[in-house]
């Protein structure tokens, strides 16, 4: 057979919305004899796993793409040694290697890139030097194959107790504690170790000093929602100084009572959020949202919070339901509920859902200017900076003016101007600048 | 005008004999001895783990009563209980795009189509195969497909009133290790049936595969079934 022709495996293409695939498993090990057509190896993509038969019938001479690496189509993972006369299939999964002048004929050249391979520790191929022998090869997780990897070890030698003989994360482990001997690298396959430089992060590779971690479910749903705002609104922001004097003033004055009669912490969140839910409701427009080609307004106000949670691990917004029945006391109570649940992941669907108006708030860390991105499709979100004392202009009945020291906030909108004019919100703006600065107890 | 298919639609099925059925089946799409093909079903408690199944996906406490099984589907380990509709199409990709991404996409419309029909408003989130409720992410549906010879196996699994809690404590499923799960059941605060959303589910398959899908007659499906031989199975496609 040593004297038959040379034919390149590579990696098929799987549709045209398909650019890339993973080995998975080779069903074949290298020296071993394959019939055309006969299922070769397996690949992923996506979440289908692929059989791809053997473009030609004869020995399977070379793997040169290892279980768990992932390759763009056309990159020639293997080759056969074709006996004499076999035919080559027509299966557009592969080709001969006379028949593919644009891929390198040396394909070792090409899979293994000319920077030097990196010193660091290269996890080798997740099955490390495959046993040539095993009739039935055996699942190994990824979590085995990176002890293994680490610790030099053939997985083959480790004795297993999984189902099937399959080798468990305990039996490395029980391998590694009794000190057995690595196993001598198998000479048979020093696998050309194409693109294992440090772990490949989703087919990217790393320079040294990266580090790379999976995005959460998380983390992908607020990137894709954030992206999405932007492309669909028009955003605009304005941003207005509140003094807080009174604000202050009077949560200073109740929020013990608050403490101690209701058990709830009166944070100036509560005060912003009903002073906003007054001016939502004679500026339905920013209240609203636009579907199709129609304006919604609402009989009611859903309120949403942006919570960040520990750890930077994200962000959701629970949202306070007819936040206009509610007064003070009812938003502090609800701003703190939800703040508890969101941190200890008590939330049901139901609580964070239908918002119709967002109110982020930086403020807490400093921040004393901001662009929030809108919580879609809702038409504006509101920015709470942080209350700073400054040197503040005050004019007296009489007309006089004088310098005061003043505890003044910036009130940053973010709104969409798809929907809203700036004569639309700036007035939003001004009458919640006026719910603050002349707080009515009597109301609220 | 929609090409001619089969509805196998089935009871509950031990998986593996629901795994032999289907690919008897495959082998008989592939040789065009029966048209494409869809199998619904439900299946006992079972795990099942794909090929890039990690060991620490799986935390399956002792006493629990539940099947383990090694698969050659693609993606991670999955749960599939009572309560949830498990949808098999056996399709030869050849007529249905010829490209495994667009036909993972073509699945999860069929199950997003499916929902809408629930007022789950469902979506898909960028490279993590499913279909998903959103705010925040939970999932409804998983997938996991085989392709051999541009011929499918496996399919989608769409949560229908079960106990989400074995995906996340009995394994990891998916790999996902901070994603949660959702019934149909429990985001409309009401008991959906799986019965009820088969022919939602057909419908939506219908309409996505451009297929006209006959129900075999539950006498033509005890014939296929006694038939795990491909060639005898064929035999029997074709006479038809």
């Amino acid at each position: 057979m040593a004297t038959g022709t040379a034919v390149d495996v590579v990696m098929p293409q799987m549709g045209v919305s398909v650019s890339e695939g993973t080995v998975t498993q080779w069903l074949k090990a290298v020296g071993e004899s394959v019939g055309v057509d006969e299922p070769l190896l397996e690949i992923s993509t996506d979440k289908v796993d692929t059989e791809i038969p053997s473009p030609a019938g004869g020995v399977l001479a070379e793997i040169l793409v290892q279980e768990g690496q992932t390759v763009d189509v056309g990159t020639v993972i293997g080759r056969l040694d074709a006996g004499e006369g076999a035919v080559a299939s027509t299966d557009a999964a592969s080709s001969p290697a006379a028949a593919e002048p644009a891929q390198p004929v040396a394909p070792v050249a090409e899979a293994a890139p000319a920077a030097p391979a990196p010193p660091t520790e290269a996890p080798p191929p997740a099955v490390a030097g495959e046993p040539a022998t095993d009739g039935e090869r055996t699942f190994v997780s990824p979590v085995v194959a990176r002890i293994a990897a680490e610790h030099n070890i053939d997985v083959a030698n480790v004795p297993g107790t999984g189902r099937g003989g399959r080798v468990t994360k305990k039996d490395i482990l029980a391998f590694v504690e009794s000190g057995a001997q690595p196993a001598p690298v198998a000479a048979a396959t020093p696998a050309p170790q194409p693109t294992a430089a440090a772990a490949p992060a989703d087919g990217h590779e790393l320079t040294p000093g990266e580090q790379a971690q999976k995005m959460t479910v998380m983390r992908r749903a607020i990137s894709e929602h954030m992206r999405h705002s932007l492309e669909t609104s028009a955003p605009v922001t304005t941003v207005f100084e509140i003094d807080m004097s009174k604000v202050v003033a009077i949560r200073e004055r109740l929020k013990q009572e608050y403490a101690e009669q209701h058990g709830v912490k009166l944070t100036y969140l509560a005060f912003i959020a009903r002073a906003a839910v007054d001016a939502l409701s004679k500026w339905p427009w920013v209240n609203g949202e636009i579907r199709g080609n129609q304006i919604i307004t609402r009989s009611f106000i859903n309120i949403g919070v942006a919570v960040a949670l520990d750890d930077g691990k994200g962000l959701i917004v629970p949202v306070i339901r007819n936040a206009e029945e509610k007064n003070l006391l009812g938003l502090a109570r609800a701003v703190e509920d939800l703040a508890d649940r969101a941190r200890s992941k008590q939330l049901s669907p139901d609580d964070v859902q239908g918002g119709t108006f967002t109110i982020t708030n930086p403020g807490g860390y400093g921040a004393i200017m901001g662009t929030p991105i809108i919580n879609q499709p809702q038409s504006a979100i509101l920015d709470v900076e942080a209350i700073v004392k400054r040197a503040w202009v005050v004019t007296d009945e009489n007309g006089n003016d004088s310098i005061s020291i003043r505890p003044i906030m910036n009130l940053c909108l973010t709104y969409d101007h798809r929907l809203i004019d700036g004569a639309y919100a700036a007035p939003f703006m001004r009458d919640l600048r006026i719910n603050l600065e002349t707080w009515d107890e009597s109301r609220y | 005008m929609p090409g001619l298919g089969y509805l196998f639609d089935l009871g509950t099925v031990a998986y593996e004999e629901a795994w032999a059925l289907q690919r008897s089946l495959a082998a008989a799409v592939g040789q065009g001895a029966i048209p494409d093909s869809v199998i619904l079903l439900e299946h006992p408690p079972t795990i099942t783990m794909g090929r890039r199944t990690g060991e620490d996906e799986l935390h399956v406490p002792a006493d629990a009563d539940v099947a383990l099984v090694e698969t050659d589907r693609g993606g991670k380990s999955t749960y599939h209980g009572p309560g949830q509709l498990v949808c098999y199409p056996i399709l030869d990709l050849n007529r249905h795009g010829h490209d495994v991404k667009r036909y993972c996409r073509d699945l999860e419309e069929a199950a997003i189509l499916t929902l809408a029909e629930y007022e789950l408003e469902a979506r898909r989130f960028d490279g993590l195969t499913g279909v998903w409720l959103d705010a925040p992410p939970r999932k409804i549906c998983s997938i996991g497909v085989h392709v051999s010879r541009w011929v499918t196996t496996h399919g989608y699994a769409l949560n229908v009133a079960l106990d989400p809690a074995p995906f996340t404590e009995w394994i990891t499923a998916c790999g996902l290790d901070d994603a949660s799960f959702t019934t149909m059941s429990a985001e409309l605060s009401r008991t959906v049936t799986v019965d009820d959303v088969r022919r939602h589910a057909t419908t939506a398959l219908e309409q996505v595969f451009e297929l006209a899908l006959e129900r075999l007659p539950d006498s033509d499906v005890a014939d296929l079934w006694a038939q795990p031989n491909h060639d005898r199975l064929a035999e029997a496609g074709s006479v038809r």
